[in-house]
């Protein structure tokens, strides 16, 4: 039987840019490097206007508690460092970097593979720091205090390769042309945490990287493949958990708490060059689709490329855009901006149009398909019925604080309701009286 | 520069739509029309569009009047209206139609609040509307193919050929097996509504509605397994098989736990509210059928079960991912 969960829906894949290698594009005329790019504090920058640095150098960190450091991703000359709102509408630092095209790189220093094997969790969770890597498949969570976090709790290390989203498959070209990178940085990740058996798993939909994985750990005995079956939103940690192992986590634990810990394709791949060559996080892979761009594809581009320049790379728009998203369709955000930057986090762009949503008077007809989608088995129409007459105590009864706001009740919504919207607006509500 | 929009989250939606659902509805509902044409000639077709038309135009008129955003496109109303057609009697006077779906568009889902917002099914309530009100009209069966003339608004008595006996559920009330084979009960070949004389065809539909998803198996299952059950454990004759088996050949039946029963604004959203919603059907139309005045149940099991929806939703509530949190 397949591992899977219950609930879930199967939203049409879309998964063009599946054969398309991960090209570098030019580099960009400018970057603008938001100082937030993660869970917890901000960055503050540590570059002045009109200072010269090299890529990787450090242009913003934050000692003060739970941060990630930032690093130039080109080089070049601050010349601006503002302050503007971001998709989310916080307001937010932004560093801007004006390219010399001089490819300068700053100087760091990898570490032997040899020395991994006998290398210190401290050591690793110090580079990973130095590194400024968080979760890299969108949550943003950094990665060095997860590892701290789960040290001494965790026994089983999961590598997250679902890329349940539809359209995106930067995770699956980062497996099919660097597997190895992302299979050595799970096991330095294992190696600091101390764990000794770990998986990695991927949905059904991906039959080549899962040929090429089966054969990369034939003879692995730290790690082995786990193959899901295809459903939304199989990626979230709380449903990866519960198909490889059925096992549910309870509200407001962490996965840590029964034992697991779970990290990104794209962050092990970092792991792996911050250790293997002391590389910090400064290019990402990013996938630039949808049915509003000529020619799709997968592109390994700096952080802060704003993302007009992927659209434009990608052969521009082939029509008039509706929305452009930053990650997947589901989950993604839709920006304001057709110029704002690649984070650590965005793992597409994509452009769509109208034609994507049918948006009709919305009528809730009680017909409970979005019961039946919901992966965390609550009753999404309530919370859309309770909240609209402004009802958030009743919400609270039917469990709206568990809603993982994947989307699945919206997406298959007959009446068209907008039942994540009125859940977002519950949950504020609900949070501001406390 | 392109002009964005800012949406929320999801940004893809899947195409079915209420429309989508309901249309799908009136496709399961065609065979059994063709049958009862065939049956009881092309007066059948005469009431189920003036009542489909009617609800259509009574619903855009009342929300074009109370400056509401018309909805009719998404096709509930025509539903309502060609449901409530199949329980009427083929003779019926055309006015009566009317009267049922003003009943059922007007007092039952637009004074509620429209669609979603009813709390019972409008084409039964309309149905049991009519019964109330004119029950002599509502129980004139003709014989079949004894064609009326299909466009009368008012059927003349002479050309009724009524049936000399009764109708097989009002047999069975009385504890007689009708003499005709189940087979033909079946299939249809006897005495009824518009809609409800071929529970065979219903069923076609039923499982066309399961195919394309557009209804659960929970409700037509628990209902019609209940229904076999009660009849087979206690007969009302001496004969539990035939007797059980007349009694699910009834296309009120079919019609009810297929199509009025699995109404979605008026049955529970969670699996076991629907088992248990079902169950609740079958066994309340048993009951009416045994002890009740009237020969026929489904109607008033599925009225009473409706008004319960909301408590079987609120104790049948999905136990959450990861277990319902303590109470502080």
């Amino acid at each position: 039987m397949a591992l899977t969960f219950k609930g879930g829906i199967h939203p049409p894949e879309n998964k063009n840019t599946e054969n398309c290698p991960i090209t570098v594009p030019t580099d960009p005329i400018y970057v603008r490097i938001p100082m937030s790019q993660h869970i917890g504090l901000p960055c503050i920058p540590t570059v002045k206007i009109g200072q010269t640095v090299a890529k990787g150098e450090l242009i913003g960190e934050n000692k003060n508690g739970l941060s990630a450091p930032v690093h130039a991703s080109i080089s070049g000359k601050v010349t601006k460092i503002e302050s503007a709102v971001n998709a989310n509408g916080r307001r937010d630092e932004y560093v801007v970097i004006e390219n010399d095209f001089n490819h300068t790189v700053f100087e760091t220093e990898g570490m032997k593979a040899e020395r991994i094997s006998e290398i210190s969790t401290d050591e690793i969770i110090d580079a990973v720091y130095r590194a400024g890597i968080v979760g890299m498949g969108g949550a943003t969570f950094p990665t060095h205090a997860k590892i701290r976090s789960a040290m001494g709790k965790a026994d089983k290390l999961i590598v997250n390769c679902a890329e349940c989203e539809p359209y995106l498959t930067a995770n699956y070209r980062l497996l099919i042309e660097h597997s190895k990178e992302v299979i050595f940085g799970a096991k330095i990740l294992m190696k600091a945490i101390g764990i000794k058996k770990g998986f990695i798993a991927i949905e059904d939909n991906k039959p080549n990287a899962i040929e090429l994985l089966k054969k990369e750990l034939k003879d692995d005995n730290l790690l082995s493949l786990k193959v899901l079956k295809t459903k939304y939103p199989q990626g979230d940690e709380r449903q990866l958990i519960y198909a490889l192992e059925k096992r549910e986590l309870p509200a407001g634990k962490l996965p840590a708490d029964l034992g697991y810990v779970v990290f990104n394709a794209e962050t092990c791949s970092a792991v792996y060059h911050a250790l293997s060559y002391g590389t910090p996080v400064t290019d990402r892979v990013v996938t630039v689709d949808g049915d509003c761009v000529e020619n799709p594809g997968n592109l390994l581009v700096p952080i802060g490329t704003p993302f007009m320049d992927l659209i434009n790379y990608c052969g521009g728009y082939s029509r008039t855009p509706d929305r452009l998203i930053s990650g997947g369709p589901m989950m993604g955000a839709a920006q304001w901006d057709e110029y704002a930057p690649v984070i650590k986090g965005t793992a597409g762009v994509l452009a769509l149009s109208r034609d994507t949503i049918h948006r009709e008077i919305p009528n809730c007809i009680h017909c409970g398909k979005c019961v039946a989608a919901c992966p965390m088995h609550l009753m999404p129409c309530y919370f859309a019925a309770y909240s609209k007459i402004g009802d958030y105590e009743s919400c609270d009864t039917f469990g709206i604080r568990s809603c993982v706001e994947c989307g699945s009740c919206t997406f298959v919504c007959l009446g068209n309701v907008p039942i994540i919207q009125h859940i977002r607006i519950a949950k504020g509500n609900l949070q501001q009286k406390k | 520069m392109a002009l964005l929009r800012v949406s929320p989250s999801p940004h893809i939606k899947h195409e079915d739509s209420t429309r989508v659902i309901m249309a799908d509805v009136l496709i399961a509902l065609v065979p059994a029309l063709v049958w009862s044409i065939y049956v009881f000639g092309f007066r059948a077709l005469t009431v189920t569009v003036v009542s489909m038309a009617a609800c259509v135009f009574l619903e855009a008129g009342f929300q074009y009047l109370m400056k509401k955003p018309v909805t009719v496109l998404d096709l509930s109303a025509a539903v309502t209206g060609v449901l409530l057609a199949f329980c009427l009697p083929v003779t019926i006077p055309l006015w009566m139609v009317l009267i049922g779906d003003f009943f059922a568009i007007i007092v039952v889902k637009q004074l509620f609040g429209g669609i979603g917002k009813n709390i019972v099914n409008p084409a039964i309530s309309a149905r049991i509307f009519l019964f109330v009100s004119y029950p002599s009209e509502m129980s004139a069966f003709t014989a079949p193919f004894s064609y009326v003339s299909p466009l009368s608004i008012v059927v003349d008595g002479s050309e009724i050929e009524a049936v000399a006996s009764a109708t097989p559920l009002s047999q069975l009330k009385n504890g007689i097996i009708p003499d005709e084979p189940v087979w033909e009960l079946f299939v249809g070949n006897k005495a009824g509504c518009i809609g409800e004389i071929s529970a065979l065809l219903l069923l076609v539909g039923g499982i066309y509605l399961l195919v394309r998803r557009v209804i659960s198996w929970q409700i037509p299952a628990a209902y019609i397994l209940t229904v076999a059950a009660v009849t087979y454990f206690f007969p009302g004759s001496s004969q539990p098989i035939d007797f059980m088996l007349a009694e699910l050949a009834s296309g009120c039946l079919a019609l009810g736990a297929f199509f009025m029963a699995t109404d979605y604004v008026t049955s529970p959203a969670t699996p076991n509210g629907r088992l248990i919603y079902g169950a609740g059907c079958g066994l309340l139309t048993v009951f009416i059928r045994y002890f009740g005045g009237y020969p026929e149940g489904v109607s008033f099991a599925i009225l009473t079960m409706n008004l319960l929806v909301w408590y079987l939703d609120r104790y049948t509530k999905p136990v959450r991912f990861g277990g319902e949190p303590k109470k502080k």
